[in-house]
């Protein structure tokens, strides 16, 4: 008789042996290619016919309806780019995973997909981001977060399309100065999700109340907390003549209500994640005439030929209902496109090459998808101009602009966290 | 009822180790042998993804086999894990960190003084909770120790000069010895057309951080200290009157277990290539991790130190495995509403395991393995024959 | 002090709700010494129920189902696992319940999809403003049902059989078995009350005033604090859970207010960690005696 164990000790030794004989091991093989018959020295992801860009998103957790607009707009950029043509006589491809926004999954998920790709056209969640911010570095790939915060900006490799949460806390702040809604050494509120996101919207909020001599009433929350009756009691107690908001959704909702509930009624102001059109449909939907958003991106119904034309194609090839990440995912593909292109005048579509193009990048277009943007200064955002808009049920998307894309005075000297 | 509770439900009585003798002996050890032998050959062969996931159930497996010392052997339930497991990375990155940094805290301290510092520290924070812990019992105990990863997650936000705090987080200083680092600097090396670079380097230095973690807790529970802490699993005051210092070994429980949660945070740590704090409670350090690590060690079977490790195969690498293979395989291609994904079905899976153990074999998979290894080997029956 | 008087108002209305979850785990408790992890996903489930049969019943009948199966499923958990469970002892049991609520809680959570239905539509948002402090309706309205059905449980527990029963099941489970009391009835009864206030519970917690969100993940992280609650007033005192209910809830408003708000979440745990360390049993919970 054999006893189990023996049996297992044998089979474990004979496959042992087995593997570091027999197999050949994954050794060999890779490495950057020598130029092409054009001279364009090529790297990672880029073959004599196809450029691949990497897509890390999530579109099974909890931003799986962001994760899928961006996806989307990002799919529809390469179908119209590679029906015109390509970029470099080279078709782009895009290889796709899904962390699900888990940054453990995203942290495994990397290492298969980095050696393929030539960079990330889309990289969403700041947990991810955060997690992998080594690896950007060290393998130099250039990646485009959907994190607007300036944080990361000390990272050469990171592309944001669009300005970032403290500028848009700046201008949202002028603009409700110029309102008359407040006034210099008035005392204001800010609730912030704790995390990139809230303590960037956080820095331009203390910016501009710097400038203007306000007293900032800062809440600190999680991106779990949805009930904000206690803190919009404390700041009512306060006295505060306006809530500013870099929340998510359901907290602008609360926030909302309560502001309407207690009789408090000040203007709220909120940065481009605090609204989603489904808050239009909840409990809180009669109190949100006070909320302004601010952002750089233009949302899926915005009033432009060139966002007109992204959802149009966008109906024709999805069944989904869509959000404003598809008109960004759109413009970051752009924004790639402008990147590359560069990159191929100078015959380098290495990962270096790229990294050198992006930061000779200074006016990379998205027909007012987004604000005209400028790589070229290390550390600042790329844009400072934004859109304001207030909910509306009778829109399209939900808002409607009250102010076109403008740059306060105030974002304009301010100096971001690793700006040179 | 009280009686009752006092009685303390002991968790499925683990029989204590005793040694087998001859054949037995050695085939067992030549099978670990040869485990080693494929595990430390696997770098070789495998992807760095993969690579990573193995890191990833390591940590889970040092982890476990610490907590299931506390739950299995003392009879300590504890949700507190995830705790201890903030306190070891964040021990290792300020120990290490560099000390002139003006954003963050830092002691410069050369890394692998580093692991053992934050390695201590868990330990004396365990330490610090066990006055707490001796005075409550059972599940009290199980709720009482949740408000730490309540703490944690209230301290990781606002010691922002410890952890970086939750915008940005920090870097963890790679992990050296002697000189020699376990990233993608220092010398070239090449093993049969391999590069060994940082995931490969982990993985070598998480095998043997397990294997030193695997090999400690069973003498632990083999010695004089295990004895002590299964007699007072089993009744505190039968174990005054052997002679058992009840109140010392559950301290000392409670140190050792935190002193590898530790460790599994500082291996998460330079998993991950940052220290991040959590925004919320379910994270890397959230309820959902303390939950995890008490899933793997009731699945192993509580007490049992080779079924630790097994639960946190099952538990840490079934999510891992399944994201590798559905890019692989193109699994999980719907989207929308309500997708199946591999944390998903790796949810169920280890809620479904957890529930079917309770049920049928509240020895968990120590246990099936036992009665499958003691039939094949001798005449012992099972109740003698230990893990 | 209009700020103090208010954040007491905010308290003592989510005090009420965390009162019905925690007496659901002390019900359970008392009956079997299990500690119940699951019952936060019994509060989705109920809450799932609603939305489901909303749109064919009308909010009542659909809360009615809700309630009603919130308590069919804890029955079933005890009959067709627990019960079945015999052989396991009681910390056991209660660990085989944090299987059961990842499982359940999961797969509720991914029915919902990207959706957050809210549940209170007959009450909420629609605040009452009495001289400078608002009252929430939702708030009100727990508050009464909550009164009306702790009420009805004292009663039961005092002068029905099965409060009878009950009560000399806890006390002592042999004698009581030998008084020819059916122990499985009263533990089923048990299960069935525990869930049922589950399902009422969530109507309040999924609201405007309450959660500020519909029926999601978060719903269960509420449940969640019902916790210490239950522990903090005793776990095997009805009471206590009351009394522990309110606590919680005033803890939360007034450490968010006076101290930070991100420190209110712990504080609750910190309040209930500090009571064990004083009274190992809770405020109201009978002291343990060892036995040799």
């Amino acid at each position: 008789m054999t006893s189990t164990p023996t049996r297992f000790a044998a089979c474990a030794a004979l496959s042992a042996a087995l593997v570091l004989s027999a197999c050949g091991t994954k050794g060999g093989g890779s490495g950057s290619s020598g130029p092409d018959a054009e001279g364009v020295r090529t790297g990672s992801g880029v073959t004599a016919t196809d450029i691949t860009l990497g897509v890390m998103t999530d579109k099974t957790g909890v931003f799986k309806n962001l994760g899928l607009g961006i996806t989307q707009g990002n799919e529809l950029w390469a179908k119209d780019i590679n029906a015109a043509g390509g970029v470099c006589g080279r078709q782009v491809r895009l290889e796709t995973v899904d962390h699900g926004y888990k940054a453990d999954t995203a942290k495994t998920l990397y290492p298969q997909i980095e050696p393929k790709v030539a960079g990330f056209v889309q990289m969403l969640g700041s947990p991810v981001v955060a997690a992998l911010k080594q690896n950007l570095l060290s393998d130099k790939a250039v990646a485009a977060p959907a994190s607007w915060s300036s944080e990361l900006l000390d990272n050469p490799y990171v592309m944001i399309v669009g300005t970032t949460y403290d500028v848009e806390m700046i201008d949202g702040l002028s603009y409700l100065q110029e309102k008359n809604l407040i006034a210099d050494g008035d005392t204001i509120g800010h609730i912030y999700i704790d995390g990139e996101y809230g303590q960037n919207g956080l820095r331009g909020s203390k910016h501009y109340a710097g400038k203007h001599n306000l007293t900032v009433k800062e809440v600190k929350i999680t991106s779990t907390d949805t009930d904000l009756t206690n803190i919009v009691t404390g700041l009512k107690g306060d006295g505060v003549k306006a809530i500013l908001l870099t929340t998510s959704p359901p907290q602008t909702g609360s926030v909302a209500a309560v502001n309407k509930a207690l009789g408090l009624n000040v203007p709220l102001l909120g940065n481009n994640p605090v609204f989603d059109p489904a808050l239009l449909k909840s409990p809180a939907a009669s109190a949100l005439d006070k909320l302004h958003i601010v952002a750089s991106s233009v949302p899926f119904s915005a009033d432009l030929p060139k966002a007109k034309d992204v959802a149009a194609k966008y109906k024709a090839a999805y069944r989904e209902p869509a959000n404003g990440g598809v008109p960004y995912g759109y413009a970051v593909g752009e924004v790639w496109g402008t990147v590359l292109k560069k990159a191929c005048e100078n015959k380098d579509l290495t990962r270096d090459g790229i990294a050198k193009a992006l930061k000779e990048t200074t006016s990379a277009g998205t027909e007012n998808l987004v604000a005209a943007l400028d790589f070229s200064k290390p550390g600042a955002p790329a844009t400072r101009q934004v859109y304001v808009a207030q909910p509306d049920p009778g829109a399209e998307g939900g808002v409607r602009y009250v102010k076109p894309l403008f740059e306060a005075a105030e974002a304009r000297d301010y100096v971001a966290p690793h700006q040179k | 009822m009280s009686d009752v509770v006092a009685e303390k439900a002991a968790p499925p009585k683990i029989p204590s180790p005793a040694r087998e003798t001859g054949r037995g002996r050695w085939v067992r050890r030549l099978a670990w042998v040869a485990l080693l032998l494929v595990l430390a050959a696997l770098p070789l062969y495998l992807e760095a993804a993969w690579l990573k996931a193995g890191q990833y159930v390591m940590i889970g497996g040092v982890g476990a086999i610490g907590l299931t010392m506390l739950v299995g052997q003392a009879g300590q339930l504890s949700l507190a894990h995830a705790f201890f497991l903030l306190v070891g990375a964040t021990g290792y990155t300020v120990l290490s960190g560099p000390a002139d940094d003006e954003r963050v805290f830092g002691l410069g301290l050369d890394p692998g003084l580093a692991l053992v510092g934050a390695v201590l520290t868990a330990a004396l924070l365990g330490l610090a909770f066990a006055p707490v812990a001796g005075r409550l019992r059972g599940i009290y105990l199980g709720v009482a120790s949740l408000s730490l990863v309540f703490l944690g997650l209230y301290l990781g936000q606002s010691a922002e000069a410890l952890t970086g705090g939750t915008s940005t987080g920090r870097t963890p200083a790679a992990f050296e010895l002697f000189g020699f680092p376990f990233s993608n600097g220092g010398p070239e090396i090449e093993l049969l057309g391999v590069p060994f670079r940082q995931a490969e380097r982990t993985w070598y230095l998480f095998l043997v951080l397990t294997a030193v973690a695997f090999l400690l807790a069973r003498g632990a529970v083999r010695g004089r200290v295990g004895r002590s802490w299964r007699a007072v699993r089993d009744n505190e005051a039968a174990a005054t009157a052997m002679g058992v210092d009840v109140t010392r070994a559950k301290a000392g429980a409670f140190a050792v277990s935190s002193a590898y949660a530790g460790l599994a945070g500082v291996m998460t740590a330079l998993w991950f290539d940052i220290l991040k704090p959590d925004e919320s409670e379910y994270g890397t350090y959230g309820i959902n991790v303390s939950i995890a690590f008490l899933a793997m060690v009731i699945i192993g079977g509580l007490g049992s130190i080779p079924g630790a490790l097994v639960g946190a195969l099952i538990v840490h690498g079934l999510p891992q495995a399944l994201a590798l293979y559905s890019a692989d395989l193109g699994l999980f291609g719907e989207t929308g509403g309500s997708a199946l994904t591999p944390a998903l079905i790796s949810s169920f899976v280890y809620g479904a395991a957890i529930v079917l153990v309770v049920l049928f074999e509240p020895g968990g998979l120590a246990a099936i393995g036992r009665r499958i290894t003691s039939r094949g080997l001798s005449r012992k029956p099972p109740e003698e024959d230990p893990s | 002090m209009n700020t103090f008087l208010q954040l007491v108002v905010n308290g003592l209305g989510k005090g009420a709700v965390f009162a019905l979850l925690a007496l659901g785990f002390v019900v359970i408790f008392k009956a079997t010494e299990v500690v119940n992890f699951a019952h936060g996903s019994l509060v989705l489930f109920g809450g799932y129920l609603v939305v489901v049969t909303r749109e064919s019943l009308g909010w009542v009948g659909a809360s009615l189902v809700g309630i009603l199966s919130a308590a069919l499923l804890a029955l079933a958990v005890e009959r067709l696992l627990l019960a079945r469970a015999r052989s396991a002892d009681a910390n056991s049991l209660a660990l085989l319940t944090i299987g059961l609520d990842v499982i359940i809680t999961e797969e509720v959570v991914r029915r919902l999809g990207v959706t957050l239905p809210f549940l209170g539509e007959a009450w909420d948002a629609q605040p009452i403003q009495i001289g400078g402090i608002t009252l929430f309706r939702t708030h009100l309205v727990a508050l009464a049902v909550s009164a009306v059905l702790i009420t009805a449980f004292f009663l039961a527990f005092r002068y029905s059989d099965w409060g009878v029963a009950m009560r000399a099941q806890a006390e002592n489970r042999e004698a009581a078995a030998l008084m020819g009391i059916r122990s499985s009835r009263v533990t089923a009864t048990a299960w069935l009350v525990a869930g049922a206030l589950a399902g009422v519970a969530v109507l309040f917690i999924a609201t405007q005033d309450f959660s500020g969100a519909g029926l999601s993940r978060g719903t269960h992280s509420i449940a969640l604090a019902a916790f210490p609650a239950a522990i903090l007033g005793g776990l095997d005192s009805t009471a206590g859970a009351v009394v522990g209910g309110l606590v919680v809830g005033l803890a939360e408003a007034l450490s968010a207010q006076y101290i930070s708000f991100d420190f209110s979440k712990s504080a609750v745990f910190l309040v209930m960690l500090v009571v064990l360390a004083l009274r190992p049993s809770g405020l109201f919970g009978t002291r343990e005696s060892t036995r040799v």
